[in-house]
């Protein structure tokens, strides 16, 4: 059985919540999503299927509606609204992403529906949170980005500072959301009491600063964006190096933890001919002390790293991941999407999973399961929905409507 | 007063090191989980020498990272590999729900702490491993950190400038992501347990976690065959879209034009209604076509402005915008302290410390940071008394045998 296979879960979420109610279908939750007539407007993104605009073949929708079922149903309307109503009576959770209030001002806020179930767990996912002097701000992935702190350290330092091509900010705070409602539903065991849960992105995205969000608060030194790197103080800390048809990601720092595999990585170094044993010999542990109080001259490091950047350079980025693998050294290939699908790596673990589209007489690859459970493996048996491709089931066979119900509910714009 | 926070009654037995694991289990202390966190006594978590550092300074518990992903966990000290310590182990199993660990796939079999030798002694134990690429396969030795993680997964190439090598997504990507998957799952698996009564073992690759945040540009490639590239700050849909100049030493501001008629405000806010005009300007399609010229012209007004006014002058009028916030900015921006995200523990050597807020709100049993990170081995005489029932015999003869640190 999937692990979540006893709940109900109403996903009303807009383009910026899609992946939570994902996640918990994946462990088998039974995900309604709730589009509005016509269909959500996350089904306008692209990209397309064959590149042809056209809400059942947006990729951006696949990405996050997989395990989920559809019904349209307009809550502009009170007949709609009642009709959500009765969908709340029997569901565990409900989660959202409208703007702060969108809800409430139709009735169908959380002490609305608490009151038609107890114990229903309701999860708001927003930019800025439903509260707060910024909490109407207009927003968009790369506003949350700049909002929370890591935009400002990516990038190159002679240009704006760079968010990842492919958007972020909601995807941790969808991943939040669905952390604390599972939360809530343990504790709802105990007391069997729904409650409300407001995720912020801007909060969520702090994650994404490696506690740098925190410096100024401790007093540290804020770190700066560099190609390929990070800047704290005079040191140029180099991350991404270069091979011989690529880049590798290669760690190379200081200190009591990191400074044993530099010393590693040193000794590999002198074996292979490309430094002598001064510099195989000095000492990692303390390097970085020593750079920042200047016994060690910043040129010295920088010769360093030419000697590590002539080693990555003489290799393809497959040598020098075997050679990681082989002597625990700290690279990995930066890789290309296409070698990212054909990894020997995940084919090895079955991660990508194909998944039947009948409607396009295809089938395709999807990112697998997300962890292999031992005991309630993760099986994903629905491909994303098409617009309302659940109306019937869910609106005759559950909430027991006859035919000609659905017809006028049709007719009207409903549904 | 009973604690009710939703996991209050959850025990956790925590094996893991550096970020992501530390950060997952974090969020589950958070939400009232009592979590024992073991660390090595001579061998220091990767995590106590990474910056940023309280009061700008180097030491075992100054780290900010690790402060932030260890707060309200209790801390011991064990040598796990003095023989000594296995009765200990075993004792914290049997006192756990759950178990975590984040070393490479044979460091715990090696001390001979597995999920079978841990099902022995605790029938129902929940059991989670979390490492880069998982327990199986040709990379499952691979040992390393988050960037790392995130380079072989291809986050790093869809960073940066299309112009340019990759620059990256700034530190430990898959760190960041992986934790959240890491407690869904656990708090899951306890649900599984309390219908069932039965525990399970879970194998969580941070690789294949993360590659859940690059869907859109996975099934680009397996269902069209495009291989995604960087591009700048572009966006496939909205333009302008970008990180503009503003007034004074590196400083930003991002703004993003979802629609027409974010594009027509932008334009009017900057008192630019020709360029609003312009036939050039008309869709997102020719807006970016065109975005050289474009981009250009909001440079002309940001740099004219504060990044604060510039995104104050936008958001008035309802236009997606907001400074490229540093961490003094982050630490000052009012949203932020209205939300209370910065939260103040107290520290035992140091004082005042500052940490990121529980990662949601619960409106009835709300999360709560209740204790600063454990220095090293700071609860063992709490732990081995007070959760083990140890006797003072029993802890005086551990420590003479050198178990604890």
């Amino acid at each position: 059985m999937p692990v979540l296979s006893p709940y109900r879960v109403l996903d009303l979420t807009t383009e910026r919540g899609l992946l939570c109610g994902q996640l918990l279908g994946d462990m088998g939750a039974d995900v309604v999503k709730v589009e509005p007539p016509g269909g959500s407007s996350a089904r306008n993104i692209g990209p397309f299927f064959n590149d042809q605009p056209h809400p059942d073949r947006s990729l951006y929708w696949w990405a996050y509606n997989r395990s989920k079922r559809s019904i349209t149903l307009d809550i502009e309307h009170e007949l709609g609204r009642n009709i959500f109503r009765k969908l709340v009576e029997r569901a565990d959770f409900l989660i959202e992403s409208n703007s702060p209030g969108y809800l409430a001002e139709r009735g169908l806020g959380f002490s609305e529906l608490s009151a038609i179930n107890p114990r229903l767990i309701y999860a708001s996912i927003t930019p800025f949170g439903q509260d707060g002097p910024k909490a109407s701000y207009a927003d968009s992935d790369l506003i949350i980005m700049a909002a929370s702190g890591p935009l400002i350290l990516a990038g190159d330092e002679d240009r704006p500072p760079v968010r990842l091509t492919v958007p972020q900010a909601y995807l941790h705070a969808c991943a939040d959301a669905g952390v604390a409602m599972l939360a809530a539903n343990h504790e709802r065991t105990r007391s069997g009491l729904g409650q409300y849960i407001d995720v912020a992105a801007q909060q969520s995205v702090g994650m994404a600063t490696q506690a740098y969000i925190l410096a100024a608060a401790l007093g540290s030194t804020e770190a700066r964006r560099m190609a390929g790197g990070i800047k704290f103080g005079p040191l140029d800390i180099q991350l991404v190096w270069p091979a011989k048809d690529g880049y590798v990601a290669m760690t190379m720092l200081f200190g009591s933890a990191l400074g044993v595999f530099t010393r590693r990585f040193m000794h590999y170094l002198c074996e292979r001919g490309f430094c002598d044993q001064a510099t195989r010999d000095k000492d990692w542990i303390q390097y970085g002390e020593l750079l920042f109080n200047g016994t060690e001259p910043l040129s010295e490091f920088e010769r360093i790293k030419e000697i590590a950047r002539t080693f990555t350079r003489s290799h393809t980025k497959n040598e020098l991941l075997q050679l990681s693998v082989e002597h625990g050294l700290l690279i990995t290939p930066v890789t290309t999407i296409d070698e990212v699908v054909d990894s020997p790596q995940l084919e090895s673990r079955n991660y990508f999973q194909s998944i039947d589209h009948p409607e396009l007489g295809a089938s395709f690859r999807y990112p697998g399961a997300f962890v292999k459970f031992g005991a309630t493996p993760i099986k994903y048996r629905m491909r994303p929905p098409t617009v309302g491709e659940h109306n019937r089931e869910i609106y005759e066979s559950e909430l027991g409507m006859n035919a000609s119900e659905t017809s006028e509910l049709k007719r009207k714009g409903i549904i | 007063m009973a604690d009710t926070r939703p996991l209050s009654d959850v025990k956790i037995l925590d094996f893991m090191w550096v970020m992501a694991g530390p950060a997952s289990t974090r969020i589950l202390a958070d939400y009232g989980a009592t979590v024992v966190r073991i660390e090595s006594p001579t061998r220091i978590d990767t995590a106590r020498t990474l910056q940023p550092f309280h009061g700008n300074t180097l030491g075992p518990d100054s780290s900010g990272l690790f402060a932030n992903c260890n707060a309200g966990k209790f801390g011991i000290s064990i040598d796990l590999a003095n023989p000594a310590s296995r009765d200990v182990v075993f004792d914290l199993v049997r006192w756990a729900d759950v178990v975590t660990e984040s070393f490479s796939p044979k460091a715990m079999r090696a001390w001979g702490y597995d999920y079978e030798a841990f099902r022995k002694v605790k029938p129902d134990i929940i059991m989670l491993s979390s490492c880069l690429m998982g327990q199986t396969g040709p990379l499952s030795k691979i040992a390393g950190f988050g960037n790392m993680a995130a380079a072989i997964s291809g986050f790093h190439n869809l960073t940066g400038w299309a112009d340019r090598p990759p620059a990256g997504p700034f530190g430990a990507y898959t760190d960041y992501v992986a934790p959240r998957f890491t407690a869904m799952a656990l708090i899951a698996a306890l649900d599984h347990r309390r219908r069932t009564g039965e525990g399970q073992y879970i194998d969580q690759s941070q690789a294949e976690c993360a590659i859940h945040f690059l869907g859109p540009a996975i099934l680009d490639y397996t269902v069209n065959g495009r291989v995604a590239g960087r591009h700048g700050n572009a966006d496939f849909d909205f333009a302008p879209h970008g990180v503009y100049p503003a007034a004074g030493e590196d400083r930003w501001v991002a703004i993003a034009c979802r629609t027409d008629d974010d594009w027509r405000r932008l334009c009017s806010a900057m008192r630019r209604d020709d360029l609003s005009r312009d036939a050039r300007y008309s869709s997102a399609a020719q807006r970016r076509e065109h975005s050289a010229a474009l981009d250009s012209a909001i440079a002309a007004w940001s740099k004219t402005h504060d990044p604060i006014e510039a995104e104050t002058i936008l958001q008035a009028r309802g236009v997606p915008a907001y400074q490229v916030q540093n961490s003094a900015e982050a630490y000052r921006d009012p949203q932020l302290i209205h939300r209370r995200h910065f939260v103040d523990v107290e520290h035992p050597t140091l004082g005042k410390f500052t940490v990121e807020a529980p990662r949601a709100k619960l409106s009835r049993t709300p999360a709560e940071v209740r204790s600063a990170a454990p220095t090293l081995g700071q609860h063992n005489q709490y732990v081995l008394e007070e959760i083990l029932k140890y006797d003072d015999a029993r802890i005086t003869e551990l420590a003479s045998a050198g178990v604890l640190g």
